[in-house]
């Protein structure tokens, strides 16, 4: 954003520009790019000039192969039409890709042109000092970073952009439609409890329908989600944001225990009735067989997995229906909120002499055009759509095509109220203590309302570690991450 | 009870005893290999496959043949081939492990035969084999980014050479301290040179404990985790860490891919513990024993 | 005179020469590691957060880390679970261990076959154990079903998702992976055992068990102790197992000494803490290993002169 000082005296700045967007997305109608679509491949070849400029030379990579793969043909193309492309990567798995990427921070290096991982890590790898700013480039490059709502800004830190998305992860509703739907569990619901059966609303609408279809000795868990260390807490987040809670007051001080926090941990441990025993062992690679094998009633999982789902050896095809995550109604209102975590965008590294050729080459990737070329991938299903335009206008049926029409819909409604977890520095250990303690809280290792406590503690004394000032700082970066609509319209 | 019976029961308890755990290890080694031939869809069954009705050797192909070829039908690949980590996996340990055991057998043979280290620092050797690797990861990756070392086969193996120094010496002097210093004096009296006596006249007296040293070492270097994990960028990549690639975030953990690899990566020490099983035992004496 | 001690001179130099040219190189290689201890001092008597500063920047805080990583409980607890998960594991290693040793030493039919897959666990990457038995340990897998069809009950034990059981799980990989390891010094030590003790003793009339409580297990004493030791220190340092299959989970049930210096160096990204950290447990692993070179010179002297008094009584 710091790019267009001087030009937009008169116009609108681009806060207020997405800020206006925002709103008229949050107001119902799905807003496109101002000026409708430019000709096919303007955009692309607006890239392309300014990387015609650069000195020609071959890009290091820190990039999974799984999300690497949907790109080589875009790679191909751009290195035919730029003179240069990726020449290396280290191809390791994205949740080990922020460790490795701090570890380049650490030691100042130049070996990596780019890193392909979750934009919540921008706070603290840009505080490392190892991220470049790409408004710039975009200004030079005349590319704008559009997405759902108000998911842009989780590229953002402190009024700069530093990531280029490439995955619009997002959790999202999972329900069994054939059983949710069958008239005998209907009549058998009403009858019980006084109410039909529904899709839920609330996380108490969601225990209630979940105990109800909960049949271990049939082979049907009640609850896909995960309860594992490592992920568990993403879940978290949902129950605690939709609650009205925010992790930090104004002065940073951590607001866990509090009537959200407590009514977080609550629903988090209440599932654990309704949830396979192995759970708390359990991370995706032995939960996704569960979800797509037809073994498991509801979940809340990454959108990806609509497309593993709908697959051609998928076993469950057309037995799911996708829609927004539950929400909770303990602030007053019906607040939902859905979680992006990780978010996997490609980020430069400010020490590396060929930054400016890797932000031509991460913009590329990110063109309404291209983008939709790789999110709509049919057997490799690793990128979910995130830009506007894969929701709707021409480009948007490739996109239906892989993720059917309701799950599509399913995906931008949970991008509008999606939120990111502690997005500041230190993003990492926020997280694993958080998660660590839950863990404990779910194993019975220690009681729920120690999480809180114990969780506020150990987060005042990484406060004072990074400095509440420098945090301070990062909190409006934070806050702007979240969506203002309670409800997708 | 007759003495014969007594026998009978102890070879019946013997056999019994031997098969419990005979099944134990071969179970899981047997699993690897069954799974290396399954399809997607029985790698985490339930109930689980025993063996696959349908075997394939889909994860083989996928695995070990080039990227383009397969890349049209798989759902999961790794971009960088075993084969480049095989050969860095193949390099690295060999050359570490040789370099390891030529010099731990030289300082064991003048530990041995001249103290040129009393035995209590001989033990305190040890100590660097016991200092666990994490300890020492990131004051390593610093230094190593700074001397240019980092993600190089030369980095890793002095590292490795380093942490299995203290084995080979201590493996190899057991068989050196077993040579009757008369042979030795032999030697010199008809003029051979130290070096000579080492290489002619020790060596292949202690053939079988070189050997020994040599295969539990190549063990150590050819399995290491994480100083790999943490010394490695693009162009270094050991089997190992090559292994931990195979895993994806919505298609599940790719068991079958990693089985095939992990194939690969267990047959060559198999075969070379094989070759030399009787050497072991006598390696693993660690001086603690006399011979008889 | 003159001659024999200039020949002896000239060895002398002789020997200096060969003990150096062996040393130096020695002596280089530790000089080439000294930065990287140098560097783990700086790092641990300075506090560097990675967000604020160059690590040359860093600013000296004296003893500061050390405390509060003395004060911190998730650090006792790695110590406690660490310590457990190395004795536990060490025991059952030496049990298994030597218990097939003493089955195995006097050969027999098929012998070969047996040593082949016993040694095999050890060959086999720690990494590949771990993923493996991911597929075996889960409740309605192979292991709990091949259980349950031979006990005729049905077992569902949670090998990895219940906080005791992890820990039990990744001591029973341990033995597991490292038996061959106690199996073969102690195969060592029985097959070194002097023949002419036992037959003496079996003249004499003594028991199978008391030749072998009274003869055997004083000659094996010091190989013993030397499986034991070098195990439990191994042990102390395991870390790819217990990560690939639990990274410290569930809860905090396997945040063992190795997990929690890597989640705080690599995740945390709390380098001086992580290196105040390391320097403890060096402490501790060095005061373990002097305690360990004790024990071993002790045994090792001691069976030194029971052989001696056994060669001069005879």
């Amino acid at each position: 954003m710091g790019g267009d000082k001087g030009k937009t005296q008169g116009r609108l700045s681009r806060r207020q520009f997405v800020t206006g967007a925002l709103a008229t997305a949050a107001a119902g109608p799905w807003v496109l790019r101002g000026g409708g679509l430019a000709h096919a491949g303007a955009e692309e070849d607006a890239i392309i000039a300014a990387a015609k400029k650069a000195k020609k030379t071959d890009l290091n990579g820190m990039i999974w192969s799984l999300y690497y793969r949907n790109m080589r043909e875009l790679e191909k193309e751009f290195r035919s039409r730029a003179g240069y492309g990726v020449g290396k990567i280290q191809d390791i798995s994205v949740f080990q890709i922020p460790q490795r990427a701090l570890a380049e921070a650490v030691s100042r290096s130049n070996k990596f042109d780019f890193f392909h991982l979750d934009s919540n890590m921008i706070p603290s790898l840009a505080s490392a000092g190892l991220l470049e700013p790409l408004d710039g480039y975009m200004k030079e490059a005349g590319f704008k970073l559009e997405m759902v709502g108000n998911f842009g800004s989780f590229m953002k830190y402190r009024g700069k952009t530093y990531g280029i998305p490439t995955d619009g992860n997002v959790h999202i509703q999972y329900i069994r439609k054939d059983m949710l739907e069958n008239p005998d569990e209907q009549k058998a619901f009403a009858d019980k409890h006084g109410k039909p059966l529904k899709w839920p609303e609330t996380w108490e609408d969601h225990q209630q329908v979940l105990e109800w279809f909960h049949r271990p000795e049939k082979g049907i868990i009640g609850s896909g989600s995960l309860r594992n260390r490592a992920n568990g807490v993403t879940w978290w987040y949902m129950y605690f944001h939709s609650a009205g809670g925010f992790p930090f007051d104004d002065d940073l001080n951590p607001t866990l225990n509090t009537p959200a926090g407590r009514y977080a941990i609550d629903t988090y441990l209440n599932l654990k009735k309704v949830s396979h025993p192995e759970a708390p062992g359990w991370g995706t690679p032995q939960m996704i067989p569960q979800i797509a094998g037809g073994k498991v009633f509801s979940c809340q999982y990454w959108d990806g997995t609509i497309s593993q789902i709908e697959g051609p050896k998928s076993k469950t095809q057309g037995k799911f229906s996708y829609g927004l995550v539950p929400g909770s109604k303990l602030s007053g209102n019906l607040v939902h909120r859905s979680i992006s975590s990780p978010l996997a965008s490609i980020m430069i590294n400010k020490h590396s002499p060929r930054k400016r050729q890797a932000a031509y080459f991460a913009m590329y990737m990110a063109t309404l055009k291209n983008s939709t070329d790789i999110v709509s991938h049919r057997s490799f299903t690793f990128h979910d759509p995130w830009h506007p335009g894969h929701f709707e206008g021409p480009h948007s049926a490739k996109v239906k095509e892989a993720y059917t029409p309701s799950g599509v819909k399913a995906i931008k409604d949970n991008l509008l109220v999606t939120t990111p977890p502690v997005y500041l520095t230190g993003h990492r250990e926020f997280q694993d203590v958080l998660g660590k303690h839950i863990s404990e809280a779910y194993v019975g290792q220690i009681k729920a309302k120690d999480v809180l406590t114990k969780t506020e503690k150990a987060w005042a004394k990484l406060v004072r570690q990074i400095g509440k000032k420098k945090l301070k700082g990062e909190l409006a970066s934070y806050k702007a991450a979240f969506p203002k609509v309670n409800k997708p319209g | 009870m007759s003495r014969q019976t007594k026998k009978k029961l102890y070879t019946l308890f013997r056999f019994t005893a031997l098969g419990i755990w005979f099944c134990i290890v071969a179970f899981p080694v047997y699993w690897i290999v069954a799974t290396s031939f399954k399809p997607d869809h029985e790698w985490f069954a339930w109930p689980p496959v025993y063996w696959s009705a349908t075997p394939t050797m889909d994860n083989y192909k996928s695995v070990w043949t080039s990227y383009t070829k397969t890349l049209a039908t798989q759902e999961a690949e790794s971009m960088q081939k075993p084969w480049i980590a095989l050969q860095n996996s193949l390099i690295i340990s060999l050359v570490a492990t040789t370099i390891t055991v030529f010099f731990g057998t030289l300082l064991a043979y003048g530990v041995s035969r001249y103290r040129i280290l009393s035995e209590v620092r001989m033990f305190n050797l040890l100590m660097f084999r016991m200092i666990p690797p994490i300890v020492v990861a990131v004051p390593i990756s610093i230094y190593y980014s700074n001397i240019g070392l980092i993600d190089t086969v030369t980095g890793l193996a002095i590292i490795y050479i380093i942490t299995t120094l203290p084995y080979a010496v201590w493996m190899t002097k057991s068989f050196i301290d077993e040579v009757p210093i008369e042979i030795e004096q032999a030697a010199a009296i008809l003029g051979a040179s130290k070096w000579r006596t080492i290489g002619e006249v020790i060596f292949p007296l202690v053939r079988s404990g070189v050997v020994a040293t040599f295969l539990f070492i190549l063990i150590l270097t050819w399995s290491e985790y994480l100083m790999a994990l943490i010394l490695t960028k693009t162009d270094v990549v050991t089997l190992p860490i090559q292994l931990a690639k195979y895993e994806g975030a919505t298609e599940g953990r790719v068991y079958g891919r990693q089985a095939a690899l992990a194939v690969g990566i267990t047959i060559p020490l198999v075969v070379i513990g094989c070759l030399i099983r009787k050497h072991l035992v006598r390696g693993f004496s660690f001086g603690m024993v006399k011979k008889r | 005179m003159a001659t024999t001690f200039e020949i002896r001179k000239k060895q002398r130099s002789g020997i200096a020469i060969f003990k150096w040219s062996l040393l130096t190189p020695f002596f280089l290689l530790l000089l080439f590691l000294l930065p990287v201890f140098l560097l783990q001092i700086y790092f641990s008597f300075h506090s560097w957060s990675v967000y604020l500063s160059t690590w040359w920047e860093a600013d000296f805080v004296g003893f500061d880390t050390f405390a509060e990583v003395l004060s911190d409980e998730r650090f006792h607890w790695s110590i406690l679970r660490s310590l457990i998960f190395a004795s536990a594991s060490t025991a059952g290693c030496f049990v298994v261990g030597f218990g097939l040793a003493l089955l195995m030493y006097r050969p027999f039919k098929g012998h070969g076959v047996y040593y082949v897959f016993f040694i095999l666990p050890m060959l086999t990457v720690p990494v590949v154990i771990a993923y493996t038995f991911e597929m075996l340990l889960y409740q309605k897998g192979p292991v709990n079903g091949i259980l349950s069809a031979l006990l005729g009950t049905d077992i569902n034990v949670i090998w990895l998702a219940h906080p005791t059981m992890a820990v039990i799980t990744v001591i029973l990989l341990e033995i597991w992976n490292w038996t061959p390891f106690t199996f073969i010094i102690m195969l060592a030590g029985l097959s070194a055992l002097p023949e002419e003790l036992n037959e003496a003793a079996r003249i004499l009339g003594a028991s199978r068990w008391r030749i072998f409580r009274e003869i055997h297990l004083p000659l094996l004493r010091p190989v013993i102790f030397l499986a034991v030791i070098l195990r439990f220190l191994e042990a102390i340092g395991e870390f790819p197992k217990t990560w690939a299959l639990l990274q410290g989970g569930p809860g905090s049930a396997t945040e063992t000494i190795p997990v929690y210096l890597f989640m705080t160096t690599w995740d945390y990204f709390q380098i001086s803490k992580g290196a105040a950290m390391s320097y403890l447990v060096m402490i501790v692993m060095i005061l373990i290993v002097l305690s360990a070179i004790r024990i071993l010179m002790h045994e090792k002297k001691n069976l030194d002169e029971m052989y001696q008094a056994k060669e001069t009584g005879e």
